[in-house]
């Protein structure tokens, strides 16, 4: 609607347009504020502290890159940075065929689905603390539910600290994470797959398109912006989630399971604030990329 | 679509082999379906049963089904108040958070779907990034904006801080809900009568209620769930949420399972509750803001 359309004369005091627009700004202001307020200086702080040697109780002097010139140096950041790769990769994919497959199976004519539908969205409705601990609880050599499992069944009479050695944690976190994070891929998949129009299947079977061949050409196409943006998003949150290894491992054993955010956490932790905005500033050109690109997609379907 | 069922679909009807593949496609369909649904459903039935069971027979005796079932650790946990307190804490946050974040994105919303002036689109830009930055970039320093404040440790802070990540959420899932009621609705409202600001209220807002349950739901879930900016935040035990205070329960010496498995089942049951009752409406919300298809 253009703006000269609404011409309401109560109050002659300002033009018909220059009142709606004042409306207008008056309603989202207090958004746009806070955000500036709560986000943007927040960011842009956090840039500048990370070449501050600031600590807790005083206000930094600028020192340049000597912060990340120190981190680099330590291997506990080269770990992290290999750890937080490893989990973003690993998880999207498990969760990209996980809930790409489960999305399938659920759309199909199946008596029940509803029901399968709602079960399988459970990890997500669950908050993350509680299935982080939940699986921390699992995990345990000693009254865990996954050892008593796998020595019942026979798979193996040997009880395994699964978060406590270095060559099953990571993978231990990744599990719990795909469990918890699936069921978001598996229902913006679903309600993509139920946007497909029905007239490309027809028209895939009257040339003659066996169901491999529909699968492939008319689906997985139809599906793609709905995957690169789930995909984008999953990134950004799993790069920079905190619950999943805090609660799980806190990064150990020996930084075996070590990401950016957990390792930020204990820069603060000791109070060396610089160091611990270096951190996660470290992250930030990655991350920027991921957001832009993902901005733009969301933006593009908006209008 | 392309699926088991379909394929069979397109073969001839009533020839056996169809019937067979058919039957074989709902068989499989079926036993991985089962098997998804065991492995969601196992950890929580862990939960459930670990936080029923004996502190002894946790250690010593695992089992699949409790040999004595007790309320053991629900007391344990809910004795001293400590916990009972975080419970309240995050109640009282997170209506807060969801009351605010609500009716200010619903103004912001509106207004940016509805006008046309100069910064709309820097706006629209702004409230996604704010979506997409997170929270591990911003502790740190909101950590010391608080302090500064005078808001460290206190829940007005967390309040605050937490409408870093609803406001921008909110905003954007209602934009996509206020596009979908008819601008006619509301100039006709006009026309009888009402102000703009009335058209909103009266009209716009009761069209998109399941939009603002969705969304009143997503903030009350993203704020009772936050653990980040609580353990940075807060540091006397008055102002603990609940997933902080089942933090500090696994960081003791002695890792009390059952009653920390106690703590998680009474965290989750208003979450539960919530997931029970709209569940329809979160996941259009879902599909039609955050991941819009």
């Amino acid at each position: 609607m253009s703006l000269a359309a609404d011409t309401p004369t109560r109050r002659p005091w300002l033009s018909g347009s220059a009142r709606v627009k004042l409306f207008a700004y008056l309603l989202v202001a207090p958004v746009i504020l806070l955000i500036l307020g709560l986000v943007a200086y927040p960011f842009l702080f956090a840039i500048w502290v990370s070449f501050t040697d600031m600590v807790v109780g005083s206000v930094g002097n600028f020192v340049g890159f000597k912060n990340f010139e120190y981190l680099a140096k330590t291997a506990t950041f080269w770990s992290a940075i290999w750890n937080t790769i490893t989990i973003v990769l690993v998880s999207d994919v498990l969760k990209l065929v996980i809930g790409l497959g489960l999305a399938l199976l659920v759309h199909q004519n199946l008596p029940g689905r509803g029901i399968f539908r709602s079960f399988l969205m459970l990890p997500w409705a669950m908050p993350a603390f509680v299935a982080f601990l939940t699986w921390r609880v699992l995990y345990q050599p000693i009254g865990g539910g996954i050892n008593l499992i796998l020595t019942q069944l026979g798979i193996t009479d040997q009880i395994i600290d699964f978060l406590g050695q270095r060559s099953t944690a990571m993978g231990s976190v990744i599990v719990a994470s795909v469990w918890r994070g699936f069921p978001f891929w598996f229902v913006s998949i679903l309600a993509a797959l139920q946007s497909v129009p029905k007239e490309l299947y027809e028209a895939a079977i009257v040339d003659g398109a066996n169901a491999w061949q529909r699968f492939w050409n008319v689906t997985i196409p139809s599906l793609m912006p709905v995957i690169i943006v789930t995909t984008l998003l999953s990134s950004i949150w799993t790069a920079n989630g905190f619950e999943h290894v805090w609660l799980l491992t806190a990064g150990g054993p020996s930084d075996a399971t070590m990401v950016f955010p957990v390792l930020a956490y204990y820069g603060m932790q000791t109070q060396r604030i610089g160091e611990a905005a270096a951190v996660s500033v470290y992250m930030l050109p990655v991350l920027a990329i991921l957001v832009i690109f993902a901005t733009s997609l969301m933006m593009r379907r908006e209008e | 679509m392309a699926t088991l069922a379909e394929a069979s679909a397109a073969v001839p009807a009533g020839s056996a082999s169809a019937r067979r593949r058919y039957i074989t496609g709902r068989i499989i369909s079926y036993a991985l379906l089962g098997l998804a649904v065991l492995l969601v459903l196992f950890p929580i039935y862990w939960m459930i049963i670990t936080s029923l069971k004996l502190p002894r027979e946790i250690l010593r005796v695992p089992s699949l089904w409790p040999k004595v079932f007790t309320l053991d650790n629900f007391n344990k946990l809910l004795a001293d108040g400590d916990f009972l307190l975080a419970i309240r804490n995050s109640a009282i946050v997170a209506s807060t958070v969801t009351v605010i974040s609500v009716i200010i994105s619903s103004f912001a919303a509106y207004s940016m779907v509805r006008f046309r002036y100069r910064f709309r689109g820097v706006f629209g830009r702004l409230i996604l990034f704010a979506y997409l930055t997170p929270g591990s970039l911003l502790f740190i320093p909101l950590s010391i904006v608080m302090a500064q404040l005078k808001l460290g440790n206190s829940l007005q802070g967390l309040i605050l801080v937490y409408l870093t990540f609803s406001l921008p959420l909110s905003t954007w899932l209602l934009q996509g809900y206020f596009r979908g009621v008819p601008r006619e609705l509301e100039e006709q409202g006009m026309i009888d009568g009402l102000t703009r600001f009335g058209a909103l209220i009266r009209i716009t807002l009761p069209l998109s209620a399941p939009g603002l349950a969705a969304v009143a739901i997503f903030t009350f879930t993203g704020a009772w769930n936050e653990l980040l900016f609580a353990l940075v935040l807060t540091t006397s035990e008055s102002v603990r949420t609940a997933p902080l205070a089942l933090n500090y329960l696994i960081t003791s010496d002695v890792l009390p399972w059952g009653p920390l498995m106690a703590g998680a089942v009474i965290s989750s049951v208003p979450l539960m509750i919530l997931y029970f009752v709209a569940q329809r409406f979160m996941v259009a919300g879902m599909s039609e803001g955050a991941v819009k298809g």
